[in-house]
C-alpha cells in the first residue's frame, strides 16, 4: 500500500467551448486499492472528469496526479490507467484473444508471456474456451467480461470503469455487481467506477463521490452518503426521501408546515430555513400515539393512500399540506391501514436530517 | 374458448405460411419485373449479341457475317500486340486505383472527422460537383490547361519542372485521377464515417500510438470502403476510353482504345467482341475475388 493517492485531482475543471463547463473545480482523492464511484445523473460531468484522468480528453483548468505524478497532457497510452467503456468498444475485426492481447502488444511484451498473461486474464474473468470468438459471438455479459479482461490484462495502477453494466438486463447486473467487487479485491487495485445507478454505487464502493452539474457535492461512504447526505440533491438522488419545508425554533428542533415542532439532527441557528429529509423506511405508522416512546417523534395524519409493491405497502400519509411517504415492509400478520384512516407517525430524531442546501 | 385457439394455431402453421411465403416472393418479383426487363433486353442481350459475334466471320472488307463461324478472333487473344496494350492499361488502372487511395483516403478520412454534419454535408456536396457538368466537356478543358499554350504546361515551363503534358502518359494520369477520385472518396467516407471511434480510442487507452491506433483500427474498420472504391475506380479505369483518347493521343493506346478502333477503323467486329468478353470475364473474376477476399475480414 502507498501512501500516495492513486489519483489525485485538484480544481480540475473542464469547459468545451465557451459555455459549456462539464466538471467544474473538482478536488478528489481515492485512495490504493480503493473502490471508488462517481454518482450521479447524465450530463452531470462523472464521464467527462473519468475520460480526464484516462486522458481521452485534459482539463482545461487544474491538475491531474496518478500516484504522484502529474499527467498533464499526457496522451492516454502514456499513461497507467486502463479503461472499461461503457459500449465495452471491444475490436470488432478481432478474436477475444486478440482483444485482450493488444494492450501487451502495444507495450512490447513478448510473446510467450502474452499468451500466458491472455490466457491467465481469460480465466479470471470466466471465459476459457471463448478465446477464439469474435466479440459478435458472445452475448452482453459475456462481451462485458471480455472488455474488464482486455483492461485488467495491462496490470494498470487504476481501473476505470464507464457504466460497465449499463447494457446488462436486472438480473446480470446484479451479479455482475458482486462478481466485479470480487475482482477488484482479487487484484487489489484502484477502481474508478462511474455510474448513474446509485443502487450498484452503494453496493460496490469503498467510497462515493455523489456529482451534478459539473460539481462534486459530496464525498463519503455509502453510509455517510445515505445517512447524512449534504444536499437535498444528495438526499434525493440517492434512495427515496420526504422533503419537508421548516424552520429552526430552537437548537435542534424544526417546525414543520403542517405546524407541529419535531426533534431533527440540525446545527443551524434558531430562525434558518432548512428541509427536513425523512426516509420512508425509517417511518413508523400507529393507530394512535398510545405506545410510542417518548424520545421519537411524533406526526398527526391521514391514510392518503396505499400502493402495494409485493415486497413493501407505501403509504402516502396527508400530514397537513404535505404528503409523507412511508414504507413497509411485506410480512406476515402486517396491519394494513386503508384509505381514509387517521393515523400517528413516528420516527426517531436521528432519522430527520435538517439541509440547507 | 381453448378449444378454438388450438384449432387455429393448428391450422395456421404449415401451410398457410408457405403460401404466404410464395405470395410475397411473387409480389417481390412484381415490384422487381421493370428494371429485370430493362436489364434483359439492354444489358444481357446485348452482352450476348456481342459474345456470339466474336465467332463470326468477316466479309473481305470487314463486314462482320453471320456464317462460318469460327475461333479465330479468340485465338488472337494472346496476340503480342494485345498483350502490350493489355498490361499497359492493367498497370495504369492499378497505379491510378492506388494513387485514388493515397489521396482520397486522407481526405475523405477528413470530411468523414468534421464535427458538424452541415460540414460534412457541404463538403461532399464539393465532392460531387464535377458530376454537374459532362464527363467529355471536362475532360476536353483538361486538354486546355495541358495544351502547348496551356496554364499547367506554362506554369511547368516557367519552373522548369516539366513541359507539355498533353498527350502523355503523365496527362493520362492526371485525366483518370481527376475522373474517378470521387468513386474512390465516396465509399470511403461512408465506411469511415460508420466507425466507432469509442474503438479508435480504446485503442489509445490501451497503450497504442497515434499511428498504431489508425493502423490496427482505422484502417481494418475502413476496409469496406477501400475494397468498394478501388472497384469502382479500377473497373472503368482498366476499360476507359475518353480519358487516353482525348488527353494520351495516340502514344497512350489501352484497351478500351484499342477496342474502339477494331469496331471502327480496323473494321474487325468479331476481334473487339472477343477481346470485350475477355476483359470482362476476368473483371468478373477479379472483382468477385476481391469482394470474398475483402467481405471475410469485415
Amino acid at each position: 500500500m502507498s501512501t500516495l493517492a492513486a489519483v489525485e485531482l485538484s480544481q480540475v475543471t473542464k469547459r468545451f467551448g465557451e459555455e459549456v463547463t462539464a466538471v467544474e473545480a473538482i478536488d478528489l482523492e481515492v485512495g490504493d486499492g480503493e473502490f471508488f464511484s462517481l454518482l450521479g445523473p447524465s450530463g452531470c460531468g462523472k464521464t467527462t472528469t473519468l475520460r480526464m484522468i484516462a486522458g481521452l480528453e485534459f482539463p482545461t483548468e487544474g491538475s491531474i496526479r496518478i500516484f504522484g505524478e502529474e499527467m498533464g497532457i499526457r496522451p492516454p497510452n502514456k499513461r497507467p490507467v486502463n479503461t472499461v467503456f461503457q459500449s465495452y468498444a471491444l475490436f470488432p475485426h478481432m478474436t477475444v484473444f486478440d482483444n485482450v492481447a493488444f494492450g501487451l502488444q502495444m507495450s512490447g511484451v513478448d510473446g510467450a508471456e502474452i499468451d500466458r498473461r491472455v490466457n491467465e486474464a481469460i480465466d479470471l474473468v470466466q471465459l476459457g474456451g471463448m478465446a477464439t470468438r469474435s466479440p459478435k459471438q458472445l452475448s452482453g455479459g459475456q462481451q462485458q467480461r471480455v472488455a474488464l479482461a482486455r483492461a485488467l490484462v495491462n496490470r494498470p495502477k487504476v481501473l476505470l470503469l464507464d457504466e460497465p453494466l449499463g447494457a446488462l438486463d436486472l438480473k446480470l447486473r446484479q451479479a455482475m455487481q458482486l462478481e466485479l467487487k470480487d475482482i477488484q479485491q482479487e487484484v487489489g487495485i484502484s477502481f474508478v467506477y462511474v455510474t448513474h445507478d446509485q443502487q450498484e454505487a452503494l453496493t460496490m464502493s469503498d467510497r462515493i463521490g455523489v456529482m451534478s452539474l459539473g460539481k462534486l457535492l459530496q464525498v463519503g461512504t455509502p453510509e455517510e452518503i445515505y445517512e447524512s447526505p449534504a444536499t437535498r440533491f444528495v438526499a434525493d438522488f440517492i434512495g427515496e426521501t420526504n422533503f419537508i419545508d421548516g424552520e429552526v425554533v430552537a437548537p435542534g428542533e424544526v417546525r414543520i408546515a403542517s405546524g407541529d415542532t419535531v426533534r431533527a439532527r440540525t446545527h443551524s441557528p434558531p430562525g434558518s430555513k432548512v428541509t427536513l429529509a425523512l426516509r420512508p423506511e425509517k417511518l413508523q405508522i400507529h393507530a394512535s400515539a398510545d405506545g410510542i416512546p417518548a424520545d421519537r417523534c411524533r406526526l398527526k395524519g391521514r391514510i392518503h393512500r396505499r400502493i402495494y409493491y409485493g415486497d413493501v405497502h407505501y403509504y402516502e400519509v396527508e400530514v397537513g399540506p404535505s404528503l409523507i411517504d412511508v414504507m413497509v415492509g411485506n410480512r406476515p400478520g402486517l396491519q394494513i391501514w386503508s384509505e381514509g384512516t387517521e393515523v400517528v407517525i413516528d420516527f426517531h430524531p436521528e432519522a430527520a436530517e435538517a439541509l440547507t442546501e | 374458448m381453448t378449444q378454438l385457439a388450438e384449432h387455429e394455431t393448428v391450422e395456421v402453421s404449415p401451410e398457410l405460411e408457405h403460401k404466404a411465403e410464395r405470395e410475397k416472393a411473387r409480389r417481390g418479383f412484381f415490384t422487381a419485373l421493370p428494371s429485370f426487363l430493362y436489364l434483359i433486353f439492354f444489358f444481357a442481350i446485348p452482352l450476348l449479341v456481342v459474345f456470339v459475334f466474336s465467332f463470326a466471320s468477316r466479309s473481305r472488307t470487314g463486314r462482320p457475317l453471320l456464317e462460318d463461324w469460327n475461333l479465330d478472333s479468340w485465338s488472337n487473344i494472346l496476340d503480342p500486340l494485345v498483350a502490350g496494350i493489355a498490361w499497359r492499361s492493367l498497370w495504369l488502372a492499378v497505379i491510378n486505383t492506388a494513387l485514388c487511395l493515397l489521396i482520397g483516403y486522407p481526405f475523405a478520412y477528413w470530411i468523414a472527422t468534421r464535427r458538424r454534419v452541415a460540414t460534412r454535408n457541404l463538403l461532399l456536396v464539393l465532392v460531387l460537383i464535377p458530376f454537374w457538368s459532362n464527363f467529355l466537356v471536362r475532360t476536353y478543358a483538361w486538354r486546355t490547361l495541358l495544351d502547348a499554350d496551356g496554364l499547367i504546361t506554362r506554369f511547368g515551363e516557367a519552373t522548369g519542372l516539366w513541359g507539355q503534358l498533353l498527350f502523355t502518359i503523365p496527362a493520362v494520369f492526371i485525366g483518370l485521377l481527376y475522373g474517378y477520385l470521387p468513386f474512390m472518396v465516396l465509399p470511403l467516407y461512408a465506411a469511415i464515417e460508420r466507425i466507432d471511434w469509442s474503438l479508435v480510442e480504446a485503442a489509445r487507452d490501451l497503450y497504442a500510438s497515434g499511428s498504431d491506433a489508425f493502423r490496427r483500427v482505422t484502417l481494418p474498420l475502413s476496409r469496406p470502403g477501400i475494397v468498394a472504391g478501388s472497384i469502382l475506380v479500377f473497373i472503368p479505369s482498366l476499360g476507359a476510353y475518353v480519358t487516353p483518347d482525348i488527353l494520351g493521343g495516340a502514344r497512350a493506346t489501352l484497351l478500351g482504345n484499342y477496342i474502339v478502333s477494331q469496331f471502327g477503323a480496323a473494321r474487325n467486329w468479331p476481334f473487339g467482341a472477343a477481346l470485350s468478353s475477355t476483359i470482362l470475364a476476368v473483371m468478373l473474376i477479379a472483382t468477385i475475388y476481391y469482394f470474398r477476399s475483402g467481405a471475410r475480414t469485415l
